[in-house]
């Protein structure tokens, strides 16, 4: 369960997101979308505090994860980040081998032997639908796969430490057709396990993978319901004008 | 005039000049290796100088600046490599940063000389180290230290910032993202720092000057605390204040030429080792 409460971000002066709650169900895929510079990436990079990074930025409201608010003084961040894991935007492997980008997340927080470590490697590639692709070539360059494979290692390294929410920011944007279904296909398999937040430019990809859907602009969360509710009867004039591409 | 003859003309002009710097250095390298080859054999590199420096080799000034080199890197690459990273990594964008980055720019812009002298008051003299491996050694590692410093800085900057990001992700501190993942895409890079930096300091006399170099020594240097001789001390010393300036000029030309083979060697070496991990680093 996750759960946003009075949400309000600033970059320096600019107010990038304006009072947003939103609650997510575990074992859901849940879809931010809307246009440009809405501030759906900077509302997704909360719940793992990757804004924590970026200098002179404010946040108030709450943010709530299994019920512990994850911007409490008491939190430890780096474990925070091992239960929420992300996707991002490029697949962004290590300069390593396969194996090596897969067991990083275990290595840093001695998470078991070199057997269970193995056992854990093969367990997420698997997870991520890449297993059959790469068993013969573990101990190659990550770089020597294609972008979609790629994408694929960088999720089987986010399973690899066992997160309860996956964090996808625009995980198909820089993909062939070919490689985006594929991940669209896991996406669908990872939701028995994982609760999913995406964030995504493409409608009908969040129609396709996503139960619930928000949609965002200005830095407000206009509207926030069930993805068939919202792509055939949404509530708002904005979100209608949205999604059938009038603007953005 | 029609533009595309200007433009004819104009990578004329550039191609000649970049040419004419080629011959520059391919002269300078021809001069020395003509002049010096000569007198290169086993025994000048193994024997010590004999009869006023005209005859014999240079073996004690190589193995004094071979001393020099790796002691004033022991000193300023773990410090250099380190203030980098708490620069680049760690420190934001402060007024701490900016003054640190200041201050290596201006540490790099003194001149030799000035650094052989406070090596002196400092090492040499405060310190009482007197003329010693360890008080040149330091005082060429001052010197080192902004080129190592610099391009560092440069090496972590080429690091793409996805990487750090995916490494936090999963829940990795900051020491093991900088450890694991920024170091080892940089070492690349900050091995050519260190190229730079021993190029810099096998070639440099000022500061070697008053902390460290002897006009000859009768035998080798046996601790830290010791004097040495080093190559291009021995060269000016062979050059302007020998006893038979004529008879031992072949010698400092062979010096020169022994001189730039080590400098040349080290950085073959160490471009060998950044091909390496680098290949390494992509497996």
């Amino acid at each position: 369960m996750i759960e946003a409460k009075n949400i309000n971000f600033y970059y320096g002066d600019f107010h990038a997101l304006k009072n947003i709650s939103i609650a997510i169900k575990p074992n859901t895929v849940t879809a931010f979308i809307g246009p440009s510079g809405c501030g759906k990436s900077t509302f997704l990079r909360l719940f793992n505090r990757m804004n924590d990074l970026i200098e002179n930025t404010r946040l108030s409201g709450e943010c709530l994860i299994e019920g512990k608010n994850i911007y409490d003084k008491s939190v430890d961040i780096d474990a925070l980040r091992k239960r929420v894991g992300m996707v991002f935007q490029k697949p962004n492997p290590f300069p390593k081998s396969i194996f090596e980008n897969v067991a990083y997340g275990l290595r840093v927080n001695d998470m078991g032997n070199k057997q269970f470590i193995q056992q854990r490697v093969e367990e997420s590639l698997k997870g991520a639908a890449l297993w059959d692709e790469v068993k013969d070539k573990l101990h190659k360059s990550a770089y020597e796969l294609s972008g979609g494979q790629q994408q694929r290692l960088c999720i089987a390294r986010a399973l690899a430490v066992a997160p309860s929410v996956i964090l996808m920011d625009e995980p198909a944007s820089a993909l062939d057709p070919i490689s985006t279904s594929k991940i669209e296909e896991l996406i669908h398999e990872l939701k028995q396990q994982y609760t999913i937040v995406i964030v995504t430019h493409n409608m009908q990809q969040a129609a396709r993978v996503s139960d619930n859907t928000g949609f965002f602009m200005h830095g407000e969360l206009v509207e926030y319901s069930d993805t068939k509710k919202m792509f055939l009867n949404p509530n708002k004039e904005s979100t209608q004008n949205y999604i059938t591409g009038r603007f953005g | 005039m029609n533009k595309r003859l200007s433009q004819q003309i104009a990578f004329i002009i550039f191609k000649l000049f970049g040419v004419l710097v080629v011959a520059i250095l391919i002269s300078i390298l021809g001069f020395i290796i003509v002049n010096g080859i000569s007198v290169i054999n086993w025994e000048f590199l193994t024997a010590f100088p004999e009869e006023g420096m005209t005859t014999g080799g240079i073996f004690p000034a190589i193995v004094g600046t071979l001393y020099l080199i790796i002691g004033s890197l022991l000193f300023a690459f773990p410090l250099g490599v380190m203030s980098a990273i708490y620069t680049h990594e760690y420190a934001g964008k402060g007024w701490i940063v900016k003054t640190i980055r200041m201050m290596t720019n201006n540490l790099a812009s003194i001149p030799s000389i000035v650094f052989g002298l406070f090596g002196m008051a400092l090492f040499v003299n405060k310190l009482n180290f007197g003329d010693s491996i360890i008080a040149g050694s330091l005082t060429l590692g001052l010197l080192a230290l902004p080129v190592i410093i610099r391009t560092t800085e440069e090496a972590l900057k080429a690091v793409p910032n996805t990487y750090r990001e995916a490494s936090l992700a999963l829940g990795a501190t900051k020491l093991q993202t900088i450890k694991k993942v920024v170091i080892p895409a940089a070492m690349p890079n900050i091995i050519t720092g260190l190229i730079l930096s021993i190029g810099r300091v096998s070639g440099e006399t000022a500061p070697i000057l008053f902390t460290v170099a002897a006009y000859l020594l009768p035998q080798l240097p046996t601790g830290i605390f010791d004097q040495a001789m080093a190559l291009p001390y021995h060269l000016y010393v062979l050059a302007t204040s020998g006893t038979d300036l004529e008879a031992s000029r072949p010698m400092a030309y062979g010096t020169a030429l022994v001189l730039i083979m080590i400098v040349l060697t080290m950085n073959l070496l160490a471009s060998f080792m950044r091909r390496k991990l680098e290949k390494k680093r992509s497996k």
